[in-house]
Order: structure tokens, then C-alpha cells, then sequence
């Protein structure tokens, strides 16, 4: 095995571990609790969080801000079909002409949106004071992981060794920056499901609006 | 202000560090910065001050943690900008999170990610109130209702002649010398609970509930020992002085052996009493806790109170408070009280889970030293008010009728507020 897929696999462990770590001390933390009489369900709370209470259409920071939280959406499906990639090319980087074509375009996409995002966070005032170092390293690690997925696609050869160390640097820092919002988010949504659920505040479609 | 020092510092940060589940960690590390819930909050809506942006007010709270209990925080502060617990930062704290945030709790259903963000700014205020920071006004309305058993110091003697002259209101009202507002009655179905506003300022709507139960013939009583639905303590954030008066209500509807706890119309009394309360002690409840608002939509549903719409003709619109809605779940109940005793029942845009504060929740009424900014924020509720053409204003709380009246007067919008018990009592045709 060459120098730097050892460098990938190590850096994949090294991510699980950290991750692993966040996890299991939200589980030992645990289930929250509450002494009060609840009036709603908590499981319906807890899936209409991750459901009615994501569409676009119920929330503001989605339909407020429609070209950025489109762009967000791009950004995010980019990072997971990398990811995927990320596994599959310790197989074959060599994929069906037909599909590779497309998702190099996707991939490219997602990269522009990625790098709009952070243009916004530079230019954009109020963004720029809520921003710190991490938030532009987190930006420039996926959006650079995106665009070199892309690149490997079209040239494996020559750019593979570089693509491993771009997806190696992204492993080593998602446990310890905002990256792990990819653990936190459930958590947080898991949450407010729950304290909604059981106030009887959600689902929101019980009530009329 | 006065100065922090380290039995200061640790008191805050053993805030943090206390966990009682997994709650507070994930709400503290799932922040993105994407800055989309600026528009959801009406500080920054009405003043465009970066500052009051709801992510501001969790990233001061989520940086400290960052700073002392994280590995990236405490190895490399500059690279996510973690936060020293400092004069400069406690200062900033008691400005943003006692001084530009109602709790509305707005801002958390619209949050892309799902931030609890106002349980972040109650951990921060409970922060503060460890520290001894509490913005002094507020902290002498826990002190009075510590003190004396109501926020207002109303002494027994005036309370029950407040209450004895409320009798005779109802007594003429109704028509009826047997109709009665009962005192310290034990074994009664409702013990029922008033905001000291009530009898301080508007003791009319005590007769107005007062001709409610009597319509409804229940049975029920006030109790002059504890009366007061409001928990200040609950915005303070100080758990255990909360705790204290939690324990006291609590207390007494064991010793009045009632059987269901009603509570008056005050958003965030509901809230303390009928939620926190429970966790504030430690206990479930073992009696009926509900609102006044769920328990005359109850009435009407039963038959046992007939409302006539016809005798409230005007146009009126309803105002939800934060804490009844959002933070109990109590959304239907009073549209159909409204829809059951007026005529005409416009709503605002946007009502609801999604309404905005009417500028005087999170204790802001209690805390003088903002009031500029709680009538700056009150231009939002004043535009929804002025597009439904309402010429009464209904809302279940009395914070937030204190609040309508206050920007009645500074905003010219010349229309009637009134409690939920009013408009029942008004059409009712006793
Ligand atoms: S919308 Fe939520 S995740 Fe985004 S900045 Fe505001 S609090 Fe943070
Ligand atoms: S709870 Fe309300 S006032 Fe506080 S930050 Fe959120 S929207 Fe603004």
C-alpha cells in the first residue's frame, strides 16, 4: 500500500475514534430529563424535528434566505457523494464514463456554492463578526475535499496522492472543529424534538398556525 | 459593576459544567455560524444591530465553554476564538443576554440546525445569577416575592380588601349578593392564581374570572398566602431562589387540598409553574397543573359557560404570548375561546408558534434598565396589531398586557387590551 493511503487510514481512524468519543459521551450524558407532567409525545416531537420541522417551507432560515440555504443544501449533498467517493475510491477510481461525467459536474457545483458560502462569511459584516479561523478552515477543508474529488475523477493518476492528503486533513480536524456539528446537529434536533414533543408544541400541524 | 474574581469565575463555569443530560453539550457544540437567524428575532429586526443577532448570544455562552472545557479551546483559543470568563465578557453577557433577549424562543424553531438557543441564554443568565450579576430591578422583584410571597410586596391586608371590594364588583355584576371571590377555602376543585399585577393595578380582571367560575359554578378559592403565579426567578435564571417559590406553590395546594392548580393568565407563570416548576424541585406534580385559558375553553366546550359573540361586536385580534404557545404548547384553546365570545376575530401575521414578543417577555418589564430597547422592539407587534384593524387587543398574560398598554400610549394605536377572562366575562350574559 502506497505511503498515503496509510496516511487516509489512519486518519479515518483517527476521525472514528474522535467521533466515537463525542458520542459516546452524549450516551452517557443521556436522555433528558424532565419531572414536569407531559402533555404531547416526545417520539413525535423528535421526528417532526427531523421531518415537518426541516421543510423549507416551515422555517425561516430556509425560506428568509432561499439562495443561501439552497447553496447550503448543494453544499452538504456535495460533501456526503464525496465522502461516499472517499470509500469507493479505495477500490477503483476509475468509474462508468456515463455516471463520472455528472458527478464531477455535481461535485464542481457544490465547490462554487462551498466557495460562495465562504465569500459571503468574508464580505458579509454581520457573518465576518459571528465567524472565527475555524469556521474558514472547516470552509476551505470540504470545499477543497469536494474539488479534489472532482479532480481525481477526471485524473486519477495524477492527482490521487494529493486528494489523500486534502481527505486526510479533513478526517484529522472534523472531531475537533465545527465540523462535528455532523454529530452535534442530530443531538440538537434529537432535543428540541424531544422538549417540544413533550410540551405538545410539536408536531406543529396538531395546531392551527 | 463590580469586579469578577475566582470564587465569581467558578461559580459560572460549575454552570457549565453541570449536566444533568446530554442537553447542554449539544446545544453548545452544534452552532454553525451560518447567521440565518438574524431575521427571526425581533432585537435584530426592529435595531439591525449586529450585536443581537440570536447566534451572538449563544456564541458568548458556547465560547466560554469552549475556552475551559474543550480540547481545540484550551489548546488554541485564537483558532475558534474561545472566551475568557472576564469583567469584559461578564459585562458583555449581562448587556446581550439579561438586556436583548426576551426568551421568545423564536429563533429556535427557525434555527437551520436546532439550536435550543434561549436555553442557551437561560444557562448564561444562570451563569450570571451564580455570579451575583443579575441587573439589580430584576433582582429586587425575586427579592420581594421572596420576601413577602408576591413580586409586588402587596401586604395581606390590602390584598383582601382588594379582593373583598372585587366581590362586590362581581356581586353587582351578577346581580347576585351570593356570588362570592373565595379566601383560604380548603378541599375546593380549583385553587386558582393571579398575577400581582392583578390586584396592584387591575383588579377587574380578577372579577372578570370571578364571574367566570361563578357562571361556571365551580368550585374554587384564592389563597392569600400564595397567590402569585409569577416566578422572576425563572429569568433571573437563579435555580435556587426558583426553586424556593416553586416549592412554595407547591406547597400550598397541599395544604389547600385542592384539586386542580389553575394558573391566572401570565405566559411565563404558566411556564415556571406549570414546566420548570417540576424540575426545579425534583418532583412530578401530583395534582392537575392547567391554565385558566384551558380551563374556560374547557367551560365552553362542556356547556357549563354559554358565551354570546354578539355582545362583542368590534374587531378584535389576539396577541400570543411567548411562553403560552411555544414554550406550553397552549395555541388552539384561546382561538377558541375567541371564536366562541367575539364577533370578529382577525389574526396577526404571523401568529401563533411563530408570533413575535410583544417586547416585554424575559423579564425585560422587570429590568428599567432597558426599557429604551423594550419599546424599540415593541414596533414589530405594533405594525402586526395596526395591519389587522383591531380595535381590541386580547392576550392571555398579564406582562404582556402591561407591555400593550405601555406601547398604546408611546405609539398612538388607540385600542382596548384585555385579558382572555375579560373577554369571556364580557360575553356572557349573566
Ligand atoms: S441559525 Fe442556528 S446554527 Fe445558524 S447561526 Fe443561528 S443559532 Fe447558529
Ligand atoms: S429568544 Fe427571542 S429575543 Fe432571544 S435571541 Fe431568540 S428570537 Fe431573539
Amino acid at each position: 500500500m502506497t505511503w498515503y493511503s496509510w496516511l487516509a487510514i489512519a486518519s479515518l481512524a483517527i476521525c472514528l475514534a474522535g467521533c466515537i468519543y463525542h458520542l459516546i459521551r452524549l450516551i452517557k450524558l443521556g436522555k433528558p430529563k424532565d419531572y414536569s407532567r407531559k402533555s404531547g409525545s416526545p417520539g413525535s416531537g423528535i421526528i417532526y424535528s427531523f421531518t415537518g420541522a426541516m421543510n423549507p417551507v416551515n422555517k425561516e432560515s430556509a425560506y428568509l434566505n432561499l439562495p443561501t440555504y439552497i447553496a447550503g443544501v448543494i453544499y452538504h449533498m456535495g460533501t456526503f457523494l464525496a465522502i461516499i467517493l472517499f470509500f469507493v475510491f479505495f477500490f477503483t477510481t476509475t468509474l462508468n464514463k456515463m455516471i463520472t461525467l455528472p458527478l464531477v459536474l455535481f461535485l464542481f457545483l457544490s465547490a462554487i456554492f462551498g466557495t460562495g458560502i465562504l465569500f459571503k462569511r468574508v464580505t458579509d459584516k454581520k457573518l465576518k463578526q459571528l465567524s472565527n479561523p475555524d469556521d474558514y478552515i472547516s470552509n476551505m477543508l470540504v470545499t477543497g475535499f469536494q474539488a479534489a474529488t472532482g479532480i481525481v475523477l477526471l485524473i486519477p493518476d495524477a492527482s490521487y496522492p494529493v486528494y489523500m492528503v486534502i481527505a486526510s486533513l479533513l478526517l484529522l480536524y472534523l472531531p475537533v472543529g465545527k465540523l462535528k456539528h455532523a454529530i452535534y446537529f442530530f443531538a440538537a434536533r434529537y432535543h428540541i424534538g424531544y422538549f417540544y414533543g413533550w410540551r405538545n408544541v410539536w408536531p406543529a400541524a396538531k395546531h392551527s398556525r | 459593576m463590580e469586579k469578577t474574581d475566582d470564587i465569581k469565575i467558578k461559580r459560572g463555569l460549575d454552570v457549565l459544567n453541570s449536566h444533568k443530560d446530554s442537553k447542554l453539550i449539544s446545544h453548545l457544540n452544534s452552532c454553525v455560524h451560518c447567521g440565518l437567524c438574524a431575521k427571526t428575532c425581533l432585537y435584530y429586526l426592529t435595531t439591525k444591530d449586529e450585536r443581537f443577532i440570536p447566534a451572538r448570544k449563544v456564541e458568548l455562552v458556547s465560547s466560554i465553554y469552549r475556552r475551559y472545557f474543550t480540547f481545540t479551546g484550551r489548546t488554541f483559543p485564537g483558532l475558534v476564538k474561545a472566551r475568557e470568563l472576564d469583567d469584559k465578557t461578564v459585562e458583555e453577557m449581562v448587556d446581550l443576554l439579561y438586556g436583548a433577549c426576551v426568551m421568545c424562543g423564536r429563533c429556535v424553531q427557525h434555527c437551520s440546525i436546532g439550536v435550543d438557543i434561549e436555553y442557551v441564554v437561560r444557562k448564561g443568565r444562570e451563569m450570571l445569577a451564580e455570579m451575583g450579576y443579575v441587573p439589580g430591578s430584576l433582582q429586587s422583584t425575586v427579592k420581594a416575592a421572596l420576601e413577602t410571597g408576591n413580586n409586588m410586596g402587596i401586604s395581606y391586608e390590602d390584598f383582601v380588601d382588594t379582593v373583598e371590594w372585587m366581590e362586590e364588583e362581581l356581586q353587582d355584576e351578577c346581580n347576585d349578593t351570593e356570588a362570592r371571590i373565595p379566601l383560604n377555602e380548603h378541599g375546593k376543585n380549583v385553587l386558582y392564581t393571579l398575577n400581582p399585577r392583578e390586584p396592584k393595578f387591575f383588579p377587574l380582571s380578577i372579577s372578570a374570572m370571578a364571574k367566570v367560575f361563578y357562571a361556571a359554578k365551580e368550585s374554587w378559592t384564592l389563597s392569600t398566602n400564595m397567590y402569585d403565579v409569577t416566578n422572576y426567578a425563572y429569568f433571573s435564571s437563579h435555580p435556587g431562589e426558583a426553586k424556593k417559590i416553586a416549592q412554595r406553590m407547591y406547597d400550598e395546594m397541599h395544604k389547600m387540598k385542592a384539586k386542580r392548580l389553575v394558573l391566572g393568565e401570565c405566559g411565563h407563570g404558566v411556564r415556571s409553574n406549570r414546566w420548570e416548576a417540576s424540575n426545579y424541585i425534583e418532583k412530578e406534580f401530583p395534582f392537575e397543573a392547567i391554565t385558566s385559558v384551558e380551563l374556560m375553553a374547557e367551560y365552553i366546550r362542556d356547556g357549563r359557560i354559554k358565551p354570546d359573540k354578539e355582545r362583542i361586536k368590534d374587531t378584535v385580534t389576539l396577541h400570543d404570548p411567548c411562553n403560552l404557545t411555544r414554550g406550553s404548547g397552549v395555541i388552539k384553546e384561546q382561538r377558541y375561546i375567541l371564536k366562541n365570545c367575539v364577533n370578529d376575530l382577525v389574526e396577526m401575521t404571523p401568529h401563533g408558534t411563530d408570533n413575535f414578543c410583544c417586547g416585554g417577555g424575559g423579564g425585560q418589564l422587570a429590568m428599567s434598565e432597558y426599557n429604551d430597547r423594550r419599546l424599540k422592539i415593541a414596533e414589530l407587534k405594533i405594525g402586526q396589531i395596526r395591519k389587522t384593524g383591531a380595535v381590541i387587543v386580547a392576550t392571555p398574560c398579564h406582562n404582556c398586557i402591561d407591555q400593550l398598554i405601555q406601547i398604546n400610549v408611546t405609539y398612538n394605536l388607540n385600542v382596548q387590551i384585555k385579558t382572555l377572562a375579560e373577554i369571556v366575562a364580557d360575553s356572557l350574559p349573566v
